[in-house]
């Protein structure tokens, strides 16, 4: 074979004996130390940034209270709980979107004033249901059942249904979208 | 037992990494070896920025580009690992390069290291596919048009249109388009590389390196260090230089480029990135039939070339000296790809259609990204200019004007156009013949208004008049020619019988639209709040009143709007 002489010899592969003068292992720490330290720089370039970067959705910190939307007409609502979706402008990330679903919530007339009971169960956050054959709300997830007025009657709910800011003028009821920590007996905006 | 002993004795990962590192290089360690270290430490650099990149990244033809600019624009240090990201697919053709060169110098792609040298061009196909893949994945204008022309060069090689519509995910662009780019990007690509790599290794460890030729084998084994630390520490300094090197080029340009969104209809100035320019410049010399000729007759040939070097190389010695025929197929290749290179670029630096293209394209980036900073709509990356004020405007004219007023060439035809409303130019097509579908022949009332005919004014004459009905409406309207407005005036009073209908000063009212202030943005406000006032159409107003329906702001933006169609051609003329 005409390449033959590229072929290394196998003893050129064996490590000739290792140089143990306390030079030539002092020279041999500092390059390990050397791969070390310039290894561990390297890794830092993208990881560093990436810290900041990856936290990033935290730092805008709780949202902005949002505004009152409108729901409906007061005539609309009675002792019956009636199930609302809430719209509004958002911003999602990089997205601006217009009049989409934020979330929905029960309106129900309790003493002739109008309450707004957020439909997100304090527990986990699964949707609370209304049972007319009972006449209590009750989450599907968890078995945690409530009252008209959103007291907790049973089941797992560390505090009643959260109510949200309604607001009555000439005729129209208006309803402030808001979500709350779950799983805390305190109601905690997030 | 100490931890580390247990995890020892369970795993054996000590012993693994020290065989690993335990590889002898005959002839000692050199900076000449560390290519190949560096674009594995290049590989995996990217792997890394890549992963952070696709936690903000959303792939498809709607949310790529605004999820790139938000990420590249709003995400802490989004910018810097962006930038790192692209310029580091540069540095990886520049060290594939180098690599390469090295190898041919050394004369590696020899017997027995073949199949080593043909993963080693694989692998370097492999980079360019991922910079072809990742150059589209922002969806911006330059990304979109240099891609199409990419994907259309396949498209027109015989047999080659299958082919580009399944990559394509169809005959045109969209949401399939990026989702199969993003697929091979981040998934196919990289596990073929990541096995080549594998591959690639293991047989250089077989082999073992190719030391400089003239050094006899006895010299080779006196000289012999170990991989780990010896070698290893110029690869890691060499990794180092290479590192520096990239975070001074993404703090220099403070990141990679974004243009604006893509834009299918726009005429962008599309030009492939830098390493692909050579091929660009190629075409330029082969037309019509002969294009197959630089698409793929050319680079085949150069793939061939490249695959049959071990047996092209038919000298018996490694010595370079021994090597010539080799080394000057590789030399004039590279030559040949660095001389199409420069000429691309100097051609684009002499080219001032492109250099204008240039400016246009940044300015309408950055404007893009600016708006992007509200949010961009659902709709898509274009949907970015909704955000626009002048678009916001637009949208409203389209929905309460449109259907009789044309502007920009769109709209109804049941009232005056707006295109250059205002202009000298209308304002003579109006006078000569105001029941044109063009003005008033739309409309039912507007019928009294007689045209101007050539014997009642020549053509001279009626630009006078023209140009005395700008000075009625101000300054605001531009400079008007003093002499030629009084020519104007004299004949307006005495051979024309405009004063018969249309009063000239404000205040006071004919049965046309008095002139003072006409045309100006607080006129054209008036009109859209109330045409009936007796100094504007008075009885014979079709328009319905707007001061009820739309706010005070809109009406002003609409009444600018209209007002602007005066410019509007000068600027479109630039």
């Amino acid at each position: 074979m005409s390449h033959k002489r590229d072929l290394p010899e196998e003893d050129a592969h064996a490590m000739p004996a290792e140089d143990l003068s306390p030079e030539a292992a002092s020279r041999r720490k500092l390059l390990k130390l050397g791969v070390g330290a310039l290894g561990c720089g390297l890794a830092a370039v993208p990881i560093v940034p990436a810290l900041g970067y990856l936290v990033h959705p935290l730092r805008s910190g709780p949202g902005a209270e949002g505004a009152l939307l409108a729901v409906g007409k007061r005539e609309a609502f009675g002792a019956t709980p009636v199930r609302v979706d809430l719209y509004s402008d958002r911003r999602d990330a990089w997205n601006r979107e217009s009049n989409v679903k934020l979330g929905s919530c029960w309106v129900v007339e309790r003493d002739g004033a109008l309450q707004a009971l957020s439909t997100s169960c304090p527990h986990l956050g699964c949707a609370v249901d209304f049972d007319a054959a009972e006449n209590k709300f009750k989450c599907p997830c968890h078995r945690s059942a409530f009252d008209l007025e959103g007291k907790v009657e049973a089941g797992p709910s560390p505090r009643p249904m959260d109510t949200l800011d309604l607001e009555e003028t000439n005729g129209l009821v208006a309803i402030r979208f808001q979500r709350f920590r779950q799983g805390v007996p305190a109601k905690e905006p997030v | 037992m100490r931890i580390s002993e247990w995890f020892e004795s369970r795993t054996g990962l000590g012993s693994a990494i020290a065989k690993a590192l335990d590889e002898p290089v005959p002839g000692g360690a050199r900076w000449q070896y560390v290519f190949g270290s560096v674009l594995s430490f290049l590989f995996m650099q990217q792997v890394v920025l890549g992963i952070l990149l696709a936690f903000y990244y959303s792939p498809s033809a709607s949310q790529a580009w605004a999820s790139t600019a938000y990420l590249n624009d709003q995400v802490t240090a989004g910018w810097f690992l962006r930038g790192l990201h692209h310029h580091g697919s540069s540095a990886m053709v520049v060290v594939v390069v180098l690599h390469l060169l090295q190898v041919v110098w050394a004369g590696a792609y020899r017997a027995p290291r073949e199949v080593n040298w043909w993963t080693g061009l694989a692998m370097g196909g492999l980079v360019l596919a991922f910079a072809l893949t990742g150059y589209l994945l922002p969806w911006d204008q330059k990304g979109f048009w240099a891609t199409q022309v990419a994907t259309g060069i396949m498209g027109s090689v015989p047999g080659g249109e299958p082919l580009q519509q399944v990559i394509q995910g169809g005959p045109e662009y969209g949401n399939l388009t990026i989702t199969r780019f993003f697929a091979l990007h981040v998934f196919v690509l990289p596990i073929a590389l990541g096995g080549l790599l594998f591959a690639h290794i293991a047989l250089f460890r077989k082999h073992g390196v190719t030391p400089p030729a003239k050094l006899s084998d006895a010299e080779l084994k006196r000289t012999t260090q170990p991989f780990w630390p010896n070698q290893l520490f110029i690869d890691v300094l060499g990794m180092t230089i290479c590192a520096a090197g990239l975070i001074w080029l993404t703090y220099q340009t403070h990141g990679a480029e974004l243009f604006a969104p893509a834009d299918p209809a726009s005429n962008f100035v599309a030009r492939p990135e830098w390493y692909f320019l050579f091929l660009y410049q190629l075409l330029k010399y082969f037309e019509g039939p002969l294009q197959i000729v630089a698409t793929m007759l050319l680079p085949g040939a150069v793939a061939v070339t490249l695959f049959a070097l071990p047996w092209i190389d038919r000298a018996t010695s490694r010595r370079a000296s021994a090597r010539w025929p080799a080394l000057s197929v590789i030399g004039l290749l590279m030559a040949g790809v660095t001389a199409l290179t420069a000429l691309a670029i100097v051609e684009d630096a002499r080219n001032e259609s492109y250099q204008h293209g240039l400016v246009v394209a940044e300015e309408e980036a950055h404007r893009a990204r600016t708006l992007a900073l509200e949010g961009v709509p659902p709709e898509g990356g274009i949907a970015v200019f909704d955000n626009d004020p002048k678009e916001k405007t637009r949208k409203l004219f389209k929905e309460h004007c449109a259907t009789c007023h044309t502007i920009e060439g769109r709209g109804g035809e049941e009232a005056p156009s707006f295109d250059d409303y205002g202009s000298r130019e209308w304002l003579f097509a109006l006078l000569r013949d105001p029941r044109s579908k063009r003005f008033y022949g739309g409309t039912k009332a507007h019928t009294t208004m007689e045209p101007v005919a050539v014997k009642d004014a020549s053509d001279e004459e009626l630009h006078a008049v023209v140009e005395y009905m700008l000075s009625l409406s101000g300054p605001e309207v531009g400079t008007t020619d003093a002499t030629l407005a009084a020519t104007g005036k004299t004949l307006w009073d005495s051979k024309l019988e405009c004063s018969g209908c249309h009063e000239v000063e404000a205040g006071k009212s004919g049965t046309g639209p008095t002139l003072a202030g006409r045309g100006t943005v607080a006129w054209i406000g008036r009109v859209i709040r109330n045409s009936a006032e007796p100094d504007i159409y008075g009885d014979t107003a079709e328009m319905p009143k707007f001061a009820d329906k739309l706010s005070p702001a809109q009406i002003e933006a609409l009444a600018a709007f209209i007002g602007s169609q005066r410019e509007a051609k000068k600027t479109a003329a630039h």
